[in-house]
């Protein structure tokens, strides 16, 4: 029972941290927190299943249609999170650091009332191209699909990390990171590393849309608030701003959820208020997240 | 311009009113359900029901004055229930309600409808408070609750003997989803099967718009008096995530998966697919296409809503009988909210579900449950006798 629930718990743990990322990657960068993060994964969710409706043919079944959903996917939320941070955020962000907060905030509703108005105001039902097998490991029954979650999320974790570490853009995101105006007198293109991260942070999440449709089987309007709310509490615990940080906030919240689900006395109901209730207490101890630095005060 | 020509035509119409008196007016029948959200399916399969049932006394010319059914949206939110109600009962047209379909609604909802009063006839909610908060001393106004369909202790009941006799399971795991309706069913299906000498292994809660439920599933599944069960008190999205997550938990047949009316919709195989093969769902009632005397409606049904979407949802039968039930009592004289009221206690009307009496609190006499199970090819629910 106890590998089967750390097996729950790394399935629930992957989505949230790739979720988290893009809050993460964000907030790295700009010192803001993007709250339509959660309808950039629901819309990338929604894109898949377009696909997967309107262009069955193109789409095939099997591994391919795996690899189309997941591009179609991440293609269109990492567009949607760059048009949103291009004509909402980037006009606003020399006024006030609260500007753009509130204008993430609008543009979260109006996407959401878009798909609510516009597309559909129930649960669709999501495809699963992959047939799901089960096979049984230390007594805890694992489906293909989990193994599935589990690779994509991992894989994407490790694309990120070679990418910010490895490549020049990579080094760009972390000068401006550092400190965005000194990077631009050293010639860095500001505005164009906030748009890639963006880019980089919409398409995670929309992978992370993919994957959560493919767990529960359907998607619905609304389906980005909750998660997207843990994913934030989980790049907060993590240290936000840091990437190891949001990886390990996203696996500690989902272990949490689920030991506290089925270990604790009627703890299906109480989950949620004990997973932030250790939130709580880590911010206590240590403010800034398990790994997060202490900032200097931006001037 | 305009308001010179409109002048004499405002006369001839005061004209007319006055002429006519109160037996020549529109009278409105207010259809609270929720349209839109997840619930908004079988909120609007409801709408149909009354409007087909309005037209239909309208063609026959039934009344000397017209009948229309305005629909209002509940949202399947207690909070905008009682907004709705208070809009209801501002209209003075209005001479009954037929809603509302959630019991989180209902229950609010008739304490507005009670101050007025005005009559609520519900055709879904199942909930036995629904009625019965009108016995508690703290109720303001006539009893004016009514409702067209059997109640939660009919159906926890009907499934908790289904359980132990039919299926011969002896512990089973109680789930509920923390609402009225939810937790009415797992309490009276718990109070049965008890009594019966089953035995309940666990009991937990979930919360509507939970969707991760496999830590709570691995945890039943673990218990260590084995469960041979699920017995789930709640709607059909939570349910069809359940069942999703239960196959992929390896919990399968023999292992049962037992629910209520609330989760007996199409949109159940939406959400989970072909999981939901084996699950058994009780109804209230008999199923619409197992009723000889619905077998009229159900053809009218057809022919009246052809869109993609309109097709029957599980309670349309009831708002249609609760919209004649209605227009019985108009025809007996019924023309203002209370003779309405007292003239719906003395119902006795026999239609598309067969006899309706109500008793003492407003509850129908006609009990009876169905139990179907879901087959996920060709969408349907197979009733099991």
């Amino acid at each position: 029972m106890l590998a089967q629930q750390i097996l729950n718990a790394l399935t629930l743990g992957a989505i949230y941290s790739l979720i988290a990322l893009g809050y993460t990657l964000v907030y790295g960068i700009l010192a803001m927190i993007n709250f339509a993060h959660s309808e950039v994964l629901m819309l990338g969710a929604f894109t898949a299943l377009g696909l997967a409706t309107f262009a069955p043919a193109a789409f095939g079944s099997g591994p391919s249609a795996l690899a189309a959903m997941f591009v179609a996917g991440m293609a269109a939320a990492g567009l949607v999170n760059v048009v949103v941070e291009r004509f909402a955020y980037r006009p606003l962000r020399a006024v006030s650091r609260l500007a753009p907060l509130i204008s993430a905030i609008g543009v979260s509703i109006v996407l959401q009332n878009g798909v609510f108005l516009w597309i559909s105001t129930q649960s669709l039902s999501f495809p699963r191209p992959v047939v799901i097998g089960q096979i049984s490991l230390f007594g805890a029954s694992v489906s293909s699909l989990q193994l599935v979650i589990l690779g994509a999320a991992l894989g994407l974790m490790g694309l990120l990390h070679f990418f910010v570490e490895s490549t020049k853009m990579g080094k760009a995101m972390r000068a401006c990171a550092d400190d965005i105006s000194t990077a631009g007198l050293m010639g860095i293109d500001a505005d164009r590393v906030i748009a890639v991260t963006f880019f980089v942070g919409g398409a995670l999440g929309g992978a992370a849309g993919v994957l959560y449709g493919m767990n529960y089987g359907s998607i619905k309007y609304n389906l980005g608030f909750l998660p997207g709310a843990k994913a934030f509490t989980a790049a907060v615990l993590g240290g936000i701003g840091n990437i190891r940080g949001a990886v390990l906030g996203g696996f500690i919240l989902g272990l949490l959820e689920v030991l506290a689900c089925g270990y604790i006395p009627d703890g299906a109901q109480w989950r949620d208020v004990i997973a932030f209730t250790v939130l709580i207490v880590v911010l206590l101890v240590r403010p800034s997240g398990l790994l997060g630095e202490k900032m200097a005060e931006k001037v | 311009m305009t308001s010179r020509r409109s002048a004499p035509a405002f006369a001839i119409i005061a004209l007319l009113v006055a002429a006519c008196g109160p037996k020549e007016k529109a009278f409105k029948i207010a259809v609270a359900v929720p349209l839109t959200g997840d619930m908004g399916t079988e909120g609007q399969g409801l709408r149909r029901a009354v409007e087909m049932a309005v037209e239909e006394a309208n063609t026959a010319q039934r009344f000397p004055y017209k009948l229309a059914a305005v629909p209002f949206d509940d949202r399947a939110d207690p909070k905008e229930a009682v907004n709705v109600a208070n809009l209801i009962i501002s209209d003075p047209r209005i001479i009954a309600v037929v809603g509302h379909y959630n019991s989180g609604c209902a229950i609010p909802a008739a304490k507005v409808y009670a101050r007025a009063p005005v009559a609520m006839i519900s055709p879904a909610a199942t909930n036995p408070e629904v009625t019965a908060q009108q016995l508690s001393p703290d109720w303001i106004g006539p009893k004016m609750v009514f409702r067209v369909v059997p109640t939660d202790d009919v159906q926890g009941a009907y499934a908790a003997e289904f359980t132990y006799r039919k299926l011969g399971k002896r512990r089973m795991s109680l789930l509920h989803d923390k609402t009225p309706y939810g937790q009415g069913l797992a309490e009276q299906f718990k109070k049965t099967f008890l009594q019966l000498g089953g035995d309940i292994v666990t009991e937990d809660g979930v919360a509507v718009g939970d969707k991760d439920f496999k830590a709570l599933l691995t945890k039943i599944k673990g218990s260590v008096k084995k469960t041979e069960g699920l017995y789930f008190g709640g709607l059909y999205t939570e349910a069809g995530l359940l069942l999703k997550q239960m196959r992929e938990l390896d919990m399968k047949d023999p292992f049962v998966f037992i629910s209520g009316d609330g989760s007996k919709t199409s949109g159940l195989f939406e959400v989970a697919g072909e999981s939901a093969d084996g699950a058994y769902l009780s109804i209230v009632g008999v199923p619409v296409e197992d009723l000889p005397s619905a077998a009229k409606f159900m053809a009218d049904y057809k022919k009246r809503w052809t869109g993609s979407g309109e097709e029957l949802k599980p309670f349309d039968h009831f708002g249609y009988e609760a919209a004649r039930i209605i227009f019985a009592a108009m025809e007996k004289g019924a023309t203002n909210r209370a003779q309405m009221i007292e003239e719906l206690r003395k119902t006795d009307f026999t239609g598309a579900l067969g006899l309706t009496r109500f008793d003492a609190k407003g509850d129908t006499l006609n009990k009876i449950v169905t139990m179907t199970r879901a087959k996920s090819k060709g969408r349907s629910f197979d009733s099991i006798r």
